[in-house]
């Protein structure tokens, strides 16, 4: 149920180039709260480029971004925005509990032991608290790795490729988690090379190609196939664009 | 679709005709000067390394400056021209700073009987090369235009901001001159103030002589760089990041 | 702030989680005591005073530049550098977290160094431990400060172990000479000469609004 008022994100023009290489040409798009958007596209298609540059990692070339009630500006942008990569951002050595602790430090907050402490049994790792995450699976430590970017409780998620590396009961879970956190009023936005359950979490999808952006033009509920020929038909309209 | 980048047209060539030009007629003027020049009744023929050697200091640390002058305006700015700018540069002053380390022994041999001694200024010449090799060395070694730029362009202010101290440092520490004090006091020897003069104009033109060179092959590359990207691009390739 | 303090602690448990630094820091470092005592004994000249504080930090150094050098290894694991990156402040504070840490730790070695070195060249440290501590303290900051920046670069490159110290060593002189020869001077009378250390103090000052204001550069992408 997405709320009304101001959009989750809003760029206008935005672009990133990396030397002679344009990473991604100038984009314009709005995604109200709460929605759910899935990023697709082929690989050095731009993608992870856009997520670096809405979770305040990477600087615009060009352009502006405005998430969640932060300005055009990148250390207030961070604060919106969590960010659950292919990389857990954990160090083996703390124990997972230490892992928040430090998460909500660097955030800020004052309260962070007991948001550590709900947090955990919430992502199913209630009794491996005091573990050294370098001794978690990779299901525990992506477990972890999301309950920390839920520390400071962003308004806007970023997901990249969350599902990598999941056995298939693994994926299920994340994605049952996933709907539970978009029902809870959070905007998602998910890359991933998995049609299917990007389709089954989101609500509107946005494809790129060679740093090219369009909209899905396909319902949510279409099937597997009729989604897969207008992805593909999308990608090599974008491909063709760049000549 | 490809619009005229000023960031990689090539400088204009009538600088290289004017520049390459004054270089000629500078160093005739120089050669004649020095032949002329008169001879110095204790040092003989050698002294008159004194035309080439600290000449050439000017234009080490010239490069140097306008190379961490080059990387702070980068930072700044973000445009790759200072980038390439600052690249030039170091690899014109390196040049100039390799030949003072080569005939400063040359002359110290034939006049203190050493090939090396550990006085102020040749360490401090000594210091400025390895702080050239080290930014050349930190531009090879990292990847990503970039990224290379930009920690490049740290160390080059950071170059700069220490190289006095490195002055203050070694003189403190007693670095014994034995370096002919007059030559930097001014009180030259009749007929020798010309030739010194000349050779201090024709090195400084030297620079910037082989300094707009090395940014037309600099300009020259990231043009190439650029087209083989879009060219890539039209092909259907999937484009590989330059990071 | 908070994330200078943030960064600060977790460097520090870490290290005392695993003290894999400290420990390869402080061998190595009596070993480079050992060897230099081993490859020319001192002879029983006061001359020698120089000669041995440059050799104390020269020992210094070494370790200093080996315990830099890891001090993003860890980082880049789960590219924990990046969850670093993320917190909404100044990256600045990240530089003072990771700066501190490894001057606590080198100081910890910069002890133990000391004492091995003592033994090892027979001088007693003892009447001018305060100064000395205040000189290997301004050594040690001067050192940390230029290494954390150079560390975050090298870290990214290929030939991190070596190209570190190449990019540290050139700029080191101001605050090695200015150790040196303070540290010379209280081992010959006991006084701490005004020269050497307004050298290191212009030189820390200097390395550190440098390093505090690059890091942002470093660090950002």
């Amino acid at each position: 149920m997405s709320e009304a008022g101001s959009p989750a994100i809003v760029a206008r023009g935005l672009c990133r180039r990396f030397g002679a290489l344009t990473a991604l040409r100038p984009l314009d798009i709005e995604v109200p709260r709460g929605a759910a958007l899935a990023v697709l596209g082929p690989n050095g298609a731009g993608k992870s480029t856009l997520l670096r540059l809405l979770a305040g990692l990477l600087r615009p070339s060009g352009g502006e971004l405005y998430v969640g009630s932060a300005g055009n500006d990148r250390v207030a942008r961070r604060r919106e925005v969590g960010l659950i990569g292919h990389a857990t951002f954990l160090y083996p050595t703390l124990t997972a509990r230490e892992n928040l602790l430090l998460a909500g430090r660097l955030y800020g907050l004052r309260d962070g032991g007991v948001r550590a402490d709900r947090l955990l049994p919430e992502l199913g790792l209630a009794g491996a608290g005091a573990r050294r995450a370098g001794t978690f699976s990779r299901g525990m430590a992506q477990r972890l790795s999301i309950a920390r970017a839920l520390m400071h409780d962003p308004s806007l998620l970023l997901l990249d490729e969350p599902f990598t590396g999941l056995d298939p009961r693994g994926a299920e879970l994340l994605g049952r988690r996933l709907l539970g956190l978009r029902e809870a009023g959070r905007t998602l936005l998910l890359v991933s090379h998995d049609l299917s359950r990007a389709a089954a979490l989101a609500d509107r999808a946005l494809v790129l190609a060679r740093g090219h952006a369009c909209a899905l033009a396909a319902a949510a509920t279409a099937s597997p196939e009729a989604l897969s020929e207008a992805y593909r038909s999308a990608v090599s309209r974008l491909e063709g664009a760049s000549a | 679709m490809t619009a005229r980048n000023p960031a990689t047209a090539p400088a204009h060539p009538g600088w290289h005709r004017a520049t390459g030009l004054a270089l000629a007629a500078c160093t005739l003027v120089w050669a004649v000067l020095v032949w002329n020049a008169p001879l110095d009744s204790v040092q003989g023929v050698v002294q008159k390394i004194l035309y080439v050697h600290p000449p050439c200091a000017f234009a080490a640390y010239l490069g140097f400056f306008v190379t961490a002058a080059a990387g702070a305006l980068y930072l700044w700015q973000g445009d790759p021209r200072w980038d390439r700018l600052a690249l030039s540069s170091a690899e014109v002053g390196v040049l100039f700073c390799t030949l003072m380390l080569l005939t400063g022994p040359i002359w110290a041999k034939a006049t203190w009987g050493r090939w090396w001694s550990w006085d102020l200024r040749l360490t401090l010449t000594l210091l400025l090369y390895l702080i050239y090799i080290a930014y050349l060395l930190l531009r090879s070694f990292t990847e990503g235009s970039e990224r290379t730029a930009r920690f490049a362009s740290v160390y080059g202010i950071a170059g700069a901001a220490i190289i006095p101290l490195n002055y203050f440092a070694i003189d403190m520490a007693g670095g014994r001159s034995i370096h002919p004090e007059n030559l930097q006091r001014g009180s030259l020897g009749a007929g020798m103030a010309a030739p010194f003069a000349m050779a201090a104009v024709t090195v400084i033109v030297a620079y910037f002589a082989l300094l707009f060179r090395r940014m037309e092959v600099a300009d020259l590359r990231e043009a190439l760089a650029r087209r083989e990207a879009e060219a890539a691009d039209a092909r259907g390739e999937a484009t590989s990041w330059d990071t | 702030m908070r994330v200078f303090a943030a960064v600060l602690w977790k460097d520090l448990l870490t290290e005392w989680r695993s003290r894999d630094r400290v420990v390869a820091m402080a061998v190595f470092a009596v070993l480079v005591v050992v060897t230099l005592y081993l490859a020319a004994p001192p002879g029983p000249v006061a001359a020698a005073r120089t000669h041995l504080s440059g050799l104390l930090w020269v020992t210094i150094v070494f370790a200093a530049v080996l315990g830099l050098g890891r001090a993003f290894a860890l980082e880049l694991e789960n590219e924990a550098l990046s969850g670093l990156a993320l917190a909404p402040a100044d990256r600045g504070w990240i530089f003072l977290g990771k700066a501190t840490a490894s001057f606590l730790l080198l100081g910890v070695v910069q002890v133990l160094a000391s004492a091995v070195f003592a033994l090892a060249f027979d001088v007693d440290l003892r009447p001018i431990a305060l100064p000395y501590g205040l000189v290997a303290a301004l050594g040690g900051l001067g050192l940390c400060s230029i290494g954390t920046l150079f560390s975050a670069m090298a870290v990214r490159t290929s030939y991190r172990e070596v190209l570190l110290p190449i990019l540290m060593l050139p700029l080191m002189v101001p605050v090695l000479l200015g150790a040196v020869h303070a540290t010379a001077a209280l081992l010959e009378d006991g006084n701490l000469p005004a020269g050497p250390l307004r050298l290191l103090v212009v030189s820390d000052v200097v390395y550190l609004i440098v390093s505090f204001l690059g890091f942002e550069s470093v660090l950002d992408e």
